[in-house]
């Protein structure tokens, strides 16, 4: 019925947010992707407007060593001086998700795993991405990168096969693969990260702003489970960590404010570290519906694109 | 408690099951996976430690049901004295024993055991009942059962104790009056709180002192550690001599070092009359004694008082020692015979004059020269064998009514009125035994003081003499027959009249009609006769405290009872009357008691007193052997746990075992509901 309804705009307004459990029962990556893209963009206003421009920005005084096709011409004539040609964006622009398949994203309260609906995201975003006909990439990693996509036009389909057989299994760390994966990309993009951070705020942006040095655009979604954000349990038990299987005995009750307080703080310390280094962070309950998250994320976009 | 089976606490270690289901079991059950404990691990641990044990209520009711359970296989029952033990629970009735026998005023051990009555006092509860006994040679109630709400009282018995006394230590009387106490209370719990000093010599085995069954008894030992130094003066003896016509007197002190080190350099000083007059060196090795012997000291007619005191040490008391010299006095008899040199009573006259102690002074008179100053100035009057004059015999008769003794030897002459009953028999016929076998003194009355002596074997032959001759006599109704002749005929025959004795012997003295002189038990005969006849005692040269002391000591014979005595603290004391109407005094202080008459104003007698130098020796015993003794069970309660109990009786002590079993299964009930609870919940 929400696969109808996602059909059919006009009939619930609110049914486009789909549920992501509704979503995960469907199986199929592509025609998930293409279902919330789809009815996306049909109730969105305005088109989106995803990175790719071909605007005349400013010129630029010839070095050795650039390309002399990029040359004004016309303007040698004018002037006699040799000048470059420098625009807004690339008309077809490098995208890549970059996933973390950690062992604690193998977890999930509430019918849906944090990877699975990171593994919806991916495919959401690269669908979109490639309606825009820009190149697509993918890269999963948890200690060390477990898949890599190069990012290409043609390269879809790779992706969301890649996607549909990741299987989350060794414990995580984030700055090593990171910055490896830094100097990798080396043309300009979009790059998405998608983790639980369950790293200290000061260790996560310092694995990540590496992957804007070279003028990366850097879009980080953090995925919690609601029983992350809340830690509603009810009784004493001994609570097992999926990546260490180190055990200690827990009474939820007696410390579920604390505890509540401190991943507040954790979500903080990451907003207020991320804005500073100018990347964008959206934090994603998976008991959330796949476009509500992927609105939030896009007019935030919007909003800084306008900005430049 | 025992446990007829107490093998079955070795499942006791199935203790351990509920707490591995609470602590292992329940948590392994309940694991959460969670994808990160990294904010978990920052709450500070001891708000998750302190909840390990998830029901603490059930945990315990299982384990108490499971130990019940153990304890009811266990078979446990109680024995008889916890059955009596636990029925006493409740209030108590304290006695406490304080001694106060000279030996704690060794050092510092008065004070200790007073402040010891006081902490026994003090721990008395709010329903218990406490009697304060102070004791020495004797004991004595100070406060009687009084209720402990009220302290006040006990602890002033015990500081109106005052110090230690001149007396010894007897554990015995003390422990009788505390059973006494003891058996009067209606409290179920009793205690003996026993505080002393535990001297060897104030126990001399059971002596009958037993408390009533269940007492307990909590001895408090006041004790000095390390070496014990004391000297003792524990004797003096007296060698009398004639010096000049003048009695002297040397005095030989015994010193004993009851210390483990040798005393020397210490002095002995001989007082008399509270002046130092010879001053002896003193040496005594340890754990030995000297006797020292002072030269001879003249006497006069008065009583000396003399003192011997060997320098000072921690207890000063047995340092001392008191005495009182007084001269011999003789026995003075008079001898009636026959005027002229027909007299026989040579025989008689040697052998009072061969005594020492005492000494006879015998005069010799004629029946018809007998004046009243004789009589008076004599002790004892000796027939022998001479006719006695009607007057004569009133006179004598009343000697002997006034306390006077006389010695009646017969023989062929000797003849008295009839109208004079003084004599222990009617006089009849001479009995002829000089054909024939002569006759032989048998029969003798061992238990009379004048035969006492010859009692033991080898100590006498009366036997050997050969009487030839003797007077048949009808004895009166009151006389007492002390010996008979192998023919059964009276020999000898005893007769009290008013306070004095008459002894009547049937044969002569003398070799006429026996050769019983010329035997060696006819001078310890005489002797023996004439001091029992005389009323002749010993004067003491001291006493002893705790001794009684007569009225009339020191005296003399017939002296008045005095009234009043001096005690050597300068106490006026009436002299109180015992069960027989003599007027007597315990002795309780160390020193010279003086005996004045009625008026007070002239002294009678002195008697010098001393402690008990048994007490100074102060090697302990262990307290443990009077507790033994005094809490034995008594015959009646051994015979009955001798007896084996009905099976009835057995059952009934080992009933416990069903109590502990019923509780253990409601405690597993309750178990279950508890569980069905928290499980709902």
């Amino acid at each position: 019925m929400s696969l109808m309804a996602s059909h059919n705009p006009s009939a619930i307004p609110g049914a486009r947010f789909m549920d992501p459990v509704v979503l995960a029962r469907i199986g199929n990556l592509s025609l998930v992707a293409r279902a919330v893209v789809d009815g996306f963009i049909n109730g969105l206003h305005k088109a989106p407007y995803f990175g790719a421009s071909v605007d005349f920005a400013e010129h630029r005084g010839y070095v050795p060593g650039d390309d002399v096709r990029r040359v004004d011409w016309r303007l040698w004539a004018r002037t006699d001086r040799y000048y470059v040609k420098e625009y807004e964006a690339e008309s077809n622009m490098n995208f890549s998700v970059l996933l973390d398949v950690s062992k604690s994203m193998d977890y999930g309260s509430i019918g849906i795993t944090k990877l699975d609906y990171a593994r919806m995201l991916t495919a959401c975003l690269t669908n979109l991405v490639h309606h825009q006909r820009d190149r697509v990439g993918f890269v999963a990693f948890d200690s060390e990168v477990v898949e890599h996509v190069p990012p290409s036009a043609k390269h879809m389909e790779t992706v969301l096969h890649v996607l549909d057989r990741l299987k989350a299994g060794r414990p995580g760390s984030l700055r090593a693969p990171l910055h490896k994966l830094a100097e990798h990309f080396g043309r300009r993009g979009v790059l998405v990260v998608i983790s639980d951070f369950y790293e200290d705020p000061e260790t996560v942006v310092d694995a990540v702003t590496p992957l804007r040095f070279r003028g990366n655009d850097l879009i980080v979604f953090h995925v919690l489970d609601p029983a992350e954000l809340n830690f509603g349990f009810s009784n004493a038990s001994a609570f097992e960590d999926l990546e260490s299987g180190e055990q200690m005995p827990v009474v939820p009750e007696a410390m579920r404010k604390e505890y509540q307080s401190l991943v507040r703080a954790h979500i903080d310390a990451l907003q207020q570290r991320f804005s500073e280094v100018r990347v964008d962070y959206t934090l994603l309950d998976t008991s959330q519906p796949l476009d509500h998250a992927l609105f939030r994320f896009l007019t935030s976009r919007e909003k800084r694109m306008r900005l430049r | 408690m025992s446990f007829l089976t107490p093998l079955f606490f070795v499942a006791l270690a199935g203790l351990a099951i509920p707490v591995l289901i609470h602590l292992i079991q329940r948590e392994k059950k309940q694991v959460v996976r969670f994808p990160s404990l990294m904010f978990v691990q920052r709450i500070p641990y001891r708000s998750v430690r302190r909840r390990r044990i998830h029901n603490w209520l059930l945990l315990m009711v299982r384990m108490a049901a499971l130990a019940l359970i153990v304890a009811a296989f266990a078979r446990p029952f109680l024995e008889r004295d916890e059955v009596t033990a636990a029925a006493g629970e409740g209030a108590r009735e304290v006695v406490v024993l304080l001694d106060r026998s000279y030996s704690l005023g060794y050092a510092d051990r008065w004070e200790r055991a007073r402040a010891a009555a006081y902490d026994a006092i003090n721990g008395l509860g709010g329903g218990d009942r406490g009697s304060v006994v102070l004791f020495d040679s004797g004991a004595e109630i100070a406060l009687r059962s009084a209720a402990a709400g009220e302290r006040q009282p006990l602890t002033a018995a015990v500081a109106a104790a005052g110090g230690p006394t001149a007396a010894a230590t007897r554990y015995a009387p003390a422990l009788k009056v505390a059973g006494s106490i003891l058996a009067e209370s209606p409290l179920p719990r009793r205690e003996v709180i026993l505080i002393s000093d535990f001297q060897r010599a104030g126990w001399r085995g059971e002596e009958g002192a037993q408390l009533p069954a269940g007492t307990t008894v909590t001895p408090v030992p006041i004790t000095t550690g390390g070496e014990v130094a004391n000297a003792a003066v524990t004797g003096v003896s007296f060698a009398r001599s004639t010096f000049s016509s003048q009695e002297r007197v040397a005095v030989t002190a015994v010193v004993v070092n009851r210390g483990t080190r040798p005393l020397a350099g210490g002095q002995l000083a001989l007082e008399i009359g509270g002046r130092a007059i010879q001053t002896e060196r003193l040496e005594v090795d340890a754990n030995s004694s000297t006797s020292i012997t002072f030269a001879p000291v003249t006497l006069t007619a008065e009583p000396m008082r003399g003192t011997v005191r060997a320098g000072a040490d921690a207890l000063a008391a047995d340092n001392v020692f008191h005495f009182v010299l007084t001269p011999a006095q003789p026995v003075r008899v008079l001898v009636l015979d026959r005027a002229g040199g027909g007299g026989n009573a040579l025989y008689l006259m040697r052998a009072l004059a061969i005594g020492e102690a005492p000494r006879f002074e015998a005069i010799v008179r004629p029946p018809a020269a007998v004046s009243d100053d004789d009589l008076r100035r004599v002790s004892a009057v000796l027939v022998n064998d001479v006719e006695v004059p009607a007057a004569l015999g009133r006179r004598l008769q009343k000697f002997v009514e006034g306390g006077g003794g006389l010695f009646v030897v017969l023989g062929p002459r000797a003849t008295w009125s009839a109208e004079v009953d003084v004599l222990p028999a009617s006089l009849q016929a001479p009995v002829d035994r000089t054909r024939g076998d002569a006759a032989r003194v048998g029969a003798l009355e061992y238990t009379h003081p004048v035969f006492e002596p010859f009692r033991s074997p080898r100590s006498g032959d009366f036997a050997a003499a050969r009487i030839y001759g003797y007077r048949a006599v009808t004895p009166t109704q009151d006389a007492q027959v002390l010996a008979r002749f192998d023919g059964g005929a009276p020999a000898l025959l005893e007769r009290r009249i008013g306070t004095g004795r008459v002894l009547l012997w049937t044969s002569t003295l003398d070799l006429a009609w026996s050769d019983f002189p010329l035997k060696p038990v006819y001078l310890p005969f005489v002797h023996r006769a004439m001091r029992h006849l005389a009323a002749y005692s010993e004067p003491a040269p001291w006493l002893t405290v705790g001794q009684v002391l007569e009225a009339s000591f020191g005296s003399g014979r017939a002296q008045p009872a005095s009234g009043v005595v001096l005690t050597p603290s300068g106490r006026r004391v009436g002299v109180g009357v015992d069960e027989e109407g003599a007027e007597v005094l315990e002795l309780a202080e160390q020193g010279f008691y003086e005996l004045r008459n009625r008026a007070g104003d002239a002294v009678t007698a002195v008697v010098a007193s001393n402690v008990d130098t048994a007490e100074s020796d102060l090697t302990p015993m262990d307290p443990k052997e009077i507790v033994a003794a005094a809490t034995r069970d008594d015959g009646g309660r051994a015979a009955a746990s001798a007896a084996p109990p009905t099976p009835e009786a057995q059952e009934r002590s080992q009933r416990l075992w069903w109590y502990l079993l019923c509780v253990g299964i409601l405690l597993l009930a309750a178990d279950t509901l508890i569980s069905n609870r928290l499980s709902e919940a």
